[in-house]
């Protein structure tokens, strides 16, 4: 459960950045200020559409220091499960929505002697306000950003406040270009390495990093989840005593959630451990960054939030 | 006296290699790896070895060879001290630092490597030779080095210190602390406990 109570705060700005993203600056609904978020941290939308509830996170990409507003910037995806649907089509200025606490799981590491950047498309966003903070500190970093190439131009000049050549590179010309291993090999001792964007991509830096010799606690991914959706399942939830149908386009979380039960969850994205839920019967598919190779094999949790059932049924301690 | 239970007392492991890390660099503080420190199946092959021969006419060595199965002589430890700093500062990620000697040594060496970035990670530790601690007065803040005996005179403001198994990494010292503080003059007899 996230026990920190929601936030109320006002669409002020709505602003498009390319054919399928839009930055939202969010005010605080009846005056004052927020909270002071951290570099990295994100925040969950509630979202209302009609009786339907949709409940998204979105990493702040405003600086830290700003506390008048939080800015997000929204991908509209083409198999939204709603959030980003509604907030492309139907949120409006002026319009007031719940928000949480800031949450951060992705935070700059204060020991490392350089900080190097690594983002692919939408995952960019808690890399702008990491950028904030080394930018303004001073600090050494190095920052690619990987994307399609009709989008090069929307992200150079999203990036374009934080550097000089050389220190920001965006690469619209495809993975097979980009030369992931040589920039690993060349970085001095003391880098540390943060990287979001598709699960390929984190997969890839961390996997090249680790085999360059890159220790573990010098690797950071921020995941927002594999919710490409699946096979439709059953879910027992065994202490409700209800039964839940979750679509293919649906998460279990969601599937739960929209059965009226308040599971917990913080991070939506398989990360933060927060939705763990203790599994009686029935096998997982695991997709969440969070339980180790032996818990996942073991089949005794899983994370509500990204994972799914590999066979027609789970029965649930929830 | 001798285990005081105090959890900041560092332990070690035989010498092995980190089969994670693609370069290896081992220093001693003395002109061969000591064997009673290493692990069953160490080769000493796989890495490039700093070591201090403590004499001021040094044999050739190649100190342009940075590979593994060189060796390269110091003068002194502070000479040592001195080119790994420069070496670290030039180092690329991938890096796994040994050392292998006595605990004061050890701890300026993760000093020397935690200020280049180097994490605990992918640092490696084997204490060997002398179990002579230096102590840290926690009263004055001198340093008084080689102490084997478990109550000391402190070396900057002369005090009874006793001889904590505390040790800090950061100041690679064990804590001292005034022994007679409550009741001035009473100073149990020192005890051996250190060689």
């Amino acid at each position: 459960m996230t026990a920190a109570p929601t936030l109320s705060v006002r669409i002020r700005e709505i602003e498009p950045l390319g054919a399928s993203l839009k930055r939202f600056a969010l005010e605080p609904a009846h005056g004052g200020e927020l909270p002071t978020p951290a570099p990295g941290a994100h925040i969950l939308l509630t979202l209302r559409d009609g009786g339907r509830v949709m409940k998204n996170a979105y990493s702040l990409v405003s600086p830290a220091a700003a506390r008048d507003r939080y800015e997000i910037i929204v991908r509209r995806v083409a198999q939204s499960r709603g959030g980003s649907a509604f907030l492309h089509q139907q949120a409006r200025e002026g319009d007031v929505i719940d928000i949480g606490y800031p949450v951060n799981l992705f935070p700059l590491q204060a020991k490392a002697r350089k900080h190097l950047l690594i983002g692919g498309g939408i995952g960019i966003t808690p890399l702008l306000s990491h950028l904030h903070l080394l930018k303004a500190r001073g600090l050494k970093f190095e920052m690619h950003q990987l994307c399609a190439p009709e989008e090069a131009g929307v992200f150079e000049a999203l990036l374009a406040p934080y550097g000089e050549a050389g220190e920001i590179l965006v690469h619209g010309t495809g993975r097979a270009r980009f030369d992931l291993a040589g920039i690993l090999a060349r970085q001095p001792l003391g880098t540390h390495v943060y990287t979001c964007g598709p699960r390929t991509l984190m997969e890839a830096v961390a996997t090249t990093a680790s085999a360059l010799g890159w220790p573990a606690g010098k690797i950071h991914k921020e995941s927002f989840g594999e919710n490409s959706g699946g096979l439709p399942f059953k879910a027992m939830l065994a202490r409700s005593g209800i039964e839940v149908e979750v679509g293919e386009t649906q998460s279990l979380l969601e599937a739960v959630e929209a059965a009226g039960i308040d599971a917990p969850c913080l991070c939506r994205g398989g990360a933060c451990g927060e939705c763990k839920v203790s599994v009686l019967e029935g096998e997982v598919e695991h997709r969440d960054d969070f339980l180790s190779a032996e818990e996942k094999a073991s089949q005794g949790a899983i994370m509500l939030c990204v994972s799914r059932a590999r066979g027609a049924r789970l029965v649930l301690d929830l | 006296m001798t285990d005081q239970g105090i959890k900041s007392r560092p332990r070690y492991q035989p010498l092995e290699i980190d089969p994670a890390g693609r370069h290896h660099l081992l220093v001693v503080p003395s002109e061969d790896v000591p064997s009673d420190a290493v692990a069953e199946g160490f080769a000493p092959s796989a890495f490039e070895v700093w070591t201090v021969v403590r004499k001021s006419a040094l044999p050739p060595s190649a100190i342009t060879e940075e590979a593994a199965g060189t060796v390269r002589a110091f003068r002194s430890p502070a000479h040592l001290f001195s080119a790994l700093e420069e070496r670290l500062a030039r180092e690329t990620m991938g890096l796994r630092l040994y050392a292998v000697g006595p605990e004061d040594f050890l701890w300026d060496v993760y000093g020397v490597g935690e200020k280049a970035g180097l994490s605990p990670q992918e640092m490696r530790f084997t204490h060997s030779g002398t179990k002579a601690r230096r102590i840290f007065c926690v009263h004055c803040r001198a340093v008084t080095e080689k102490v084997t005996t478990s109550i000391v005179t402190c070396s900057g403001c002369g005090a009874s210190l006793f001889v904590r198994d505390h040790f800090s990494r950061r100041l690679s010292a064990f804590m001292g602390v005034q022994v007679d503080a409550e009741a001035p003059g009473d100073v149990p007899a020192a005890e051996e406990l250190y060689a």
